[in-house]
């Protein structure tokens, strides 16, 4: 086995709280991602995933009533859109980047790339790059591969050659990763020390998990326990001095009562000293020149042996 | 009776499956702790990060989601544990050593006890591969620490884990105390002491995506505060009557912020009531053998 691959992506150990300083001294970084996808299979956008009404709301009124909401309370956002959605919300994207927020790429169709071919991989990829950078004006900095309400995990998919993709293309960071609660290294190859910054992502603060999940018509309806958790993770992180990522979905967190819980989140956030609320883009700035990989990536050489019987 | 021939046939069939299952275990009737002592609250720890993600050929995102157990949740509970003088049980797969040797190290120099959970968390079918996986397992978790495992959780033929020289099990719920269960074979020398858990006192189901392959629609993840109600009353429960409660965590689950904090309540709460042990397994087995020890028969 090379390294520890196939069981491990990053180093053997986290930094310590003691060990994480935000910019100014603030206490603890907030990162606010909202997914304009609408995507809700892993073969990703389809025609029928924008014609519903849930759809159109997310699209308009969702989306212009969560914008209000961090107008008023201050929020900084990145927003992922698949490279497929990009021209049909160009006006958007635009009055968005226009507006400070940052815009990043959440694959070409936001489709489950597991299985896909390096080559087509790659192509998909660069059409992604290419559209985004055409409707914004600018390269797009961070690629996502979050999951969808349908997908068999949670966590967003991955083929095994994604990672060296998106830093071959340029891109300066992955926006979700399971493997620690601050940013970190994801290995792409031990020989070569070569790592991509990745910005933690947890299924248990993202709206899609908890509303109407797994679908609207039959899927349960627990917005007060992704509240309570978003409430608890913040708070606990705070104390930590560490991070905390939210990630909504404007046809979900934008409906009424769930929208009010957003801003109950908020109020609290802004009651708590020394938030540092940035975009994933400046955040990975800031991490990347603080604790740059070569010093703070600990990579221990594999000890493991193989057996006959035994897993590889 | 004849046109019934058949029906009565299953009830046997049914009654000798029963009886059979039923004769493998043998309860403690009358359990007591040492005076002062009214329950025994065993904290375990399932370190299996990722493991049980790379037997199941799942995707790479699994595998990240376990390996925060490695990177960050085991670190965090071995603080936790000792910040309150609680000692734990580290269920550690034999392959953890090669993939967090350090944070292995750190649960044993804290006092934590470290235990067999299978060799790459999974039983093979095979005779000879299974010992083998078991003499593997318990080899590496003996050569990093420098202390042969007493316990296992998992589901080895317990035969094989006693000639290792295995005291106890945990796994399974057959009754709230400790009890005593033997494999199948009613000759096999495996009458070896349990220490039960029960699902439902496990954070993974409340927590864990796709838990044992779960489908979306059963999914049933939850907030910190609604397990640590239930915790609450499953320790009150078994408090009052003199009981035990066995709490399986995952560090790569109750590693994160927000659990941490939700365990750190519940253990305050559990030590402002008189009489509340916290030891390691072996500790609890070594107590339970002694006391009371397997009455004999097969």
């Amino acid at each position: 086995m090379p390294w520890k691959e196939g069981y491990t992506s990053s180093d053997e150990r986290s930094l310590s709280d003691a060990d994480v300083h935000w910019p100014d001294g603030k206490k603890c970084c907030v990162s606010v991602v909202v997914d304009l996808s609408l995507a809700m299979d892993p073969e990703g956008l389809k025609a029928s995933d924008f014609q519903n009404s849930t759809a159109e709301f997310g699209l308009t009124e969702g989306l212009d009533q969560i914008l209000e909401t961090f107008s008023r309370f201050n929020i900084n956002a990145t927003f992922t859109v698949p490279g497929a959605m990009a021209e049909h919300l160009s006006p958007t994207l635009q009055a968005l980047h226009a507006d400070g927020c940052e815009i990043a790429a959440n694959g070409f169709k936001h489709e489950d790339v597991s299985n896909l071919e390096p080559e087509e991989e790659r192509r998909r990829m660069d059409l992604a790059t290419e559209i985004l950078t055409d409707v914004i004006g600018t390269r797009p900095e961070g690629w996502f591969s979050l999951p969808r309400p349908n997908d068999r995990y949670a966590g967003g998919t991955f083929s095994p050659n994604t990672l060296r993709l998106i830093s071959d293309a340029g891109y300066s960071y992955l926006g979700n990763g399971l493997s620690d609660d601050i940013p970190y290294y994801w290995v792409t190859d031990f020989d070569k020390s070569q790592s991509l910054l990745t910005m933690p992502y947890y299924y248990h603060f993202d709206d899609q998990f908890f509303l109407l999940f797994p679908k609207k018509g039959t899927g349960l309806e627990h917005a007060d326990t992704l509240f309570a958790n978003w409430v608890a993770e913040f708070k606990a992180q705070h104390k930590r001095g560490r991070f905390f990522n939210m990630t909504l979905h404007p046809y979900a967190i934008g409906w009424c009562n769930r929208l009010k819980l957003l801003e109950d989140f908020f109020r609290i956030m802004n009651d708590h000293d020394g938030v540092w609320n940035p975009t994933s883009k400046a955040c990975a700035a800031y991490w990347s020149e603080a604790y740059p990989a070569s010093s703070t990536l600990q990579l221990e050489p594999s000890i493991w042996k193989d057996y006959p019987g035994s897993l590889s | 009776m004849a046109v019934n021939g058949d029906l009565v046939r299953e009830i046997e069939e049914l009654q000798v499956a029963a009886g059979a299952y039923h004769d493998r275990h043998q309860f403690i009737s009358d359990f007591t702790y040492p005076t002062d002592t009214r329950i025994a609250v065993n904290f375990t720890c399932d370190f299996d990060t990722m493991l049980l993600r790379r037997v199941l050929n799942e995707p790479p995102v699994q595998l990240a989601k376990g390996e925060f157990g490695g990177r960050v949740g085991i670190w965090r509970l071995i603080e936790l544990f000792d910040s309150h003088g609680v000692k734990a049980t580290i269920f550690t797969p034999g392959r953890i050593c090669e993939l967090y040797p350090k944070a292995v190290l750190a649960a044993a120099a804290s006092g934590h006890e470290i235990a067999d959970h299978m060799w790459e968390h999974r039983v093979p079918s095979e005779p000879d591969l299974e010992l083998d996986h078991i003499i593997k397992s318990t080899e590496a978790l003996e050569n990093l620490v420098g202390k042969r495992p007493a316990g296992s959780r998992s589901r080895h033929t317990l035969a094989m884990l006693k000639k290792q020289g295995y005291i106890y099990n945990s796994h399974g719920s057959a009754a709230h105390l400790p009890y005593y269960m033997r494999d199948d074979d009613p000759d096999s020398d495996s009458w070896m002491l349990n220490l039960p858990f029960h699902y439902a006192i496990d954070d993974a189901m409340f927590f864990s995506f796709a838990w044992l392959n779960s489908e979306n629609a059963a999914q049933r993840i939850t907030n910190p505060e609604r397990v640590l109600d239930m915790w609450w009353d499953a320790f009150l429960q078994q408090y009052e009557q003199g009981g035990y409660l066995n709490i399986c965590l995952h560090p790569f689950v109750s590693g994160r912020a927000l659990r941490i904090e939700m365990l750190d309540q519940l253990i305050t709460r559990m030590k402002a009531k008189p009489g509340v042990w916290f030891p390691t397994c072996e500790e609890v087995a070594r107590y339970c053998l002694e006391v009371f020890p397997f009455r004999g028969g097969k």
